[in-house]
């Protein structure tokens, strides 16, 4: 059994985030990063399925150097080798570029089972994995809350709206998304961490991978335009006075709207 | 050493993310409640392997001293790399424990290095397997008791606590006062004075007991209420004719025959706890400057962020100063163990006397620097204040320390 684990690197959730001179991201440097909270619980879910049994564990990653972290995090938490595929030709890729990549180190890996987060904290686009399984022309689910398996099948239960569930069943090889929540996420043991040093990190560019003047913002057919802080609301009623006549006034307002 | 390497940075994320998770929200417990440490401590030692390493270590120890190998004190054996994060992962969770809850790490050090410390070194290898491997894993609470209501910094001259010796037992008495985990320890290591017919109190040989809890005679008293440091649970023990065998003497038989009376493995453990303090300094000064800037960034008076005043500045600057200084302590502390070096007693005095001082004056500016606020529990530097001054009695007081260092300096 072998699974790929797709990490992205994100900024940190604490990090003070201010949009860059150009307009369309936000400043990098002087941030501290860590794994899109999303693709931990696809990892721990790996690391799960090799606890259970026999499994190698590969989790790979795109972008700079300080993804170097993020691949060795989860080395310590327990994963077996890592890919990090760096190449300043890869920047300014779309989700479709992105696709790419991770569609390119999972044909050369051949994995059973191709499992990452349902989306990235930073991005929210849900995009990439249905697009690997095309890509790799394998099935796909998403929002993935349990994975079971028994040969050469995943059943898995997905997380429908209204908290209602869903049972499916997909041939191996096949691209799980996963819902956060769906486990709790271990941390690397001190040990898993000075152990992770020794642990290879593969490091690819585009054309390693075949893929050379085919992602990057040139290929892109999404761009961002703009990104901005949302303009302050209207319409918002700040109920001032003491705490006793802040409570009356809510309480009224409550009433009045007849939210009660 | 001049940073945290890439292995370093993220034992220090993984404690700080668990810190944040299993530590942070109970802090009012902790410290206002009667919740005492340990199962939070347990529960840190078992979710970073911290007790499986513990006893790979110790059983190393234990087989290679049973085929008769001579055992160096830190045969943590591998190369200087793997030695420093080694002694990095024993470090890191006490500056981060500390950032929150300085008597957590109080607890956690009297238990795993001076109480475990002690029957290392000193104990046959019968007594280790029988107490130090449940203390070193936190399965087992351990208290050392040393001092007493009329002897601290004198702890030797004067220390009345005894062992009459009658055949092949011991009858001990006295009693201990100020005993970190006193009021909950599985493990006591006793340190009392053999009865010796004609010699002067003062020139009696030191022996070390160990005790269990609800022993004949050995009373363990509730928690002292106290200053700060209310995560740690402090108490007296009392002893009236407690009976014990030779195997409760740490080192057994040979123990009563060993020169220089005891004095000097003890102060061996007056080390260890030294250099450990520098690691606690940080954490306090650390999360102090943290808290400091936040709120230099945000409080507004006479219409301005307080940052911008340079009597801020300057307190700011000079906690930056300290926590550089601290750092730098402490790595210091981890190349010499990569390198298998240990600190001599004056220089670990020095480290513990500078770390003290730093820790107590940043975190009384930081209560400044949130006025009154500051004197709030709400705000938690008073907390750390209360805290960081502990640092300037325990394992030796300031004076104790200068002391040490000035007898060093003049001796040579
Ligand atoms: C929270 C806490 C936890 C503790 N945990 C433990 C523990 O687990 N086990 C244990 O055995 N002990 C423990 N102690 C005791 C601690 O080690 C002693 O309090 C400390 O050594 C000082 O001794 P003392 O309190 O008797 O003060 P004293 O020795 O009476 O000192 C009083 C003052 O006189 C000064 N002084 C003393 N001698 C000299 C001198 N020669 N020159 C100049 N000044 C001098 C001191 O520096 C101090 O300022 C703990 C104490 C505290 C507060």
């Amino acid at each position: 059994m072998k699974i790929l684990v797709c990490l992205k690197q994100v900024p940190h959730q604490d990090a003070r985030l201010d949009i860059d001179a150009a307009g369309t991201w936000i400043k990098e440097d002087n941030i501290k990063f860590e794994i899109n909270s999303y693709d931990t619980y696809a990892l721990e879910e790996a690391l799960r399925i090799k606890d259970a049994g026999e499994a190698e564990v590969v989790v790979t990653s795109i972008g700079p150097d300080r993804v170097t972290q993020a691949l060795r995090t989860a080395l310590g938490m327990g994963a077996d080798r890592a890919v990090h595929v760096k190449d300043a030709e890869i920047d300014g890729s779309d989700a479709l570029g992105v696709a790419k990549v991770l569609a390119a180190v999972a044909k050369e890996e051949s994995p059973d089972l191709v499992l990452m987060g349902l989306m990235s904290d930073d991005s929210n686009a849900s995009a990439v994995g249905p697009m690997i399984a095309e890509l790799m022309g394998v099935p796909n689910a998403s929002s993935v809350m349990k994975v079971e398996l028994a040969d050469g099948k995943v059943t898995c239960e997905r997380e429908l709206e209204g908290g209602a569930l869903e049972v499916v069943e997909l041939q191996t090889p096949c691209v799980l998304a996963v819902q956060s929540g769906l486990n709790q996420v271990r941390y690397a043991s001190l040990k898993g961490i000075m152990a992770a040093k020794k642990k290879p990190i593969d490091v690819k560019g585009a054309g390693d991978i075949g893929l050379s003047g085919q992602v990057g913002a040139g290929a892109a057919k999404t761009t961002i335009d703009k990104i901005y802080p949302p303009p302050k609301g209207e319409g918002a009623e700040l109920i001032e006075g003491s705490t006793g006549e802040v409570v009356e006034k809510l309480v009224g307002k409550i009433k009045e709207l007849g939210l009660l | 050493m001049h940073e945290w390497s890439e292995s370093q940075q993220m034992i220090r994320d993984a404690v700080r993310r668990f810190i944040d998770d299993e530590v942070a929200p109970q802090v009012e417990e902790l410290e206002h409640g009667d919740l005492p440490p340990y199962d939070i401590l347990r529960k840190l030692y078992s979710t970073f392997g911290m007790d499986e390493m513990a006893r790979a270590r110790f059983r190393k120890q234990i087989e290679a001293e049973k085929r008769g190998e001579e055992t160096k004190k830190k045969s943590s054996g591998g190369d200087p790399e793997s030695r420093a994060d080694q002694a990095a992962a024993t470090l890191i969770p006490i500056i981060e424990l500390c950032r929150y809850c300085p008597g957590m790490v109080t607890a956690m050090g009297v238990s795993v290095g001076l109480t475990a410390g002690a029957i290392l070194s000193k104990g046959t290898t019968e007594q280790k397997e029988r107490w130090a491997e449940k203390l070193l894993t936190l399965e087992h609470v351990g208290a050392w008791a040393i001092t007493e209501p009329g002897s601290g910094s004198d702890a030797f001259g004067g220390m009345r606590s005894s062992a009459r010796r009658e055949g092949d037992e011991f009858v001990l008495n006295g009693s201990k006062t100020f005993i970190t985990n006193g009021p909950h320890a599985d493990t006591t290591v006793f340190i009392c004075k053999l009865e010796e017919e004609g010699v002067d109190l003062r020139d009696r040989k030191i022996l070390n007991f160990v005790l269990d809890r609800g022993m004949p005679g050995f009373e363990q008293s509730g928690a002292l209420r106290k200053m700060g440091l209310h995560s740690s649970p402090t108490g007296e023990l009392f002893l009236s004719d407690v009976r014990v065998g030779m195997d409760r003497l740490l080192g057994g038989e040979a123990a009563l025959s060993r020169a220089g009376g005891g004095r000097e493995s003890a102060k061996g453990t007056f080390q260890t706890e030294r250099s450990g303090v520098a690691a606690m300094a940080l954490g306090i000064v650390d999360r102090c400057l943290e808290l400091s800037l936040k709120y230099a960034r945000e409080r507004v008076q006479f219409e301005r962020p307080i940052g911008e005043y340079q009597l801020i500045q300057d307190k700011l600057a000079r906690m930056e100063v300290a926590r550089m200084n601290l750092q730098n302590l402490v790595f210091r502390t981890i190349e010499l163990s990569a390198h298998g070096k240990t600190m001599t007693f004056a220089e670990a005095s020095a480290m513990k006397l500078y770390s003290a001082r730093a820790a107590v004056e940043v975190a009384m500016e930081a209560v400044q620097i949130y006025g009154g606020n500051g004197y709030m529990s709400e705000y938690v530097v008073e907390q750390l204040a209360r805290d960081a001054k502990v640092l300037q009695i325990y394992a030796g007081t300031d004076e104790i320390q200068i002391r040490a260092i000035a007898k060093d300096l003049l001796a040579a």
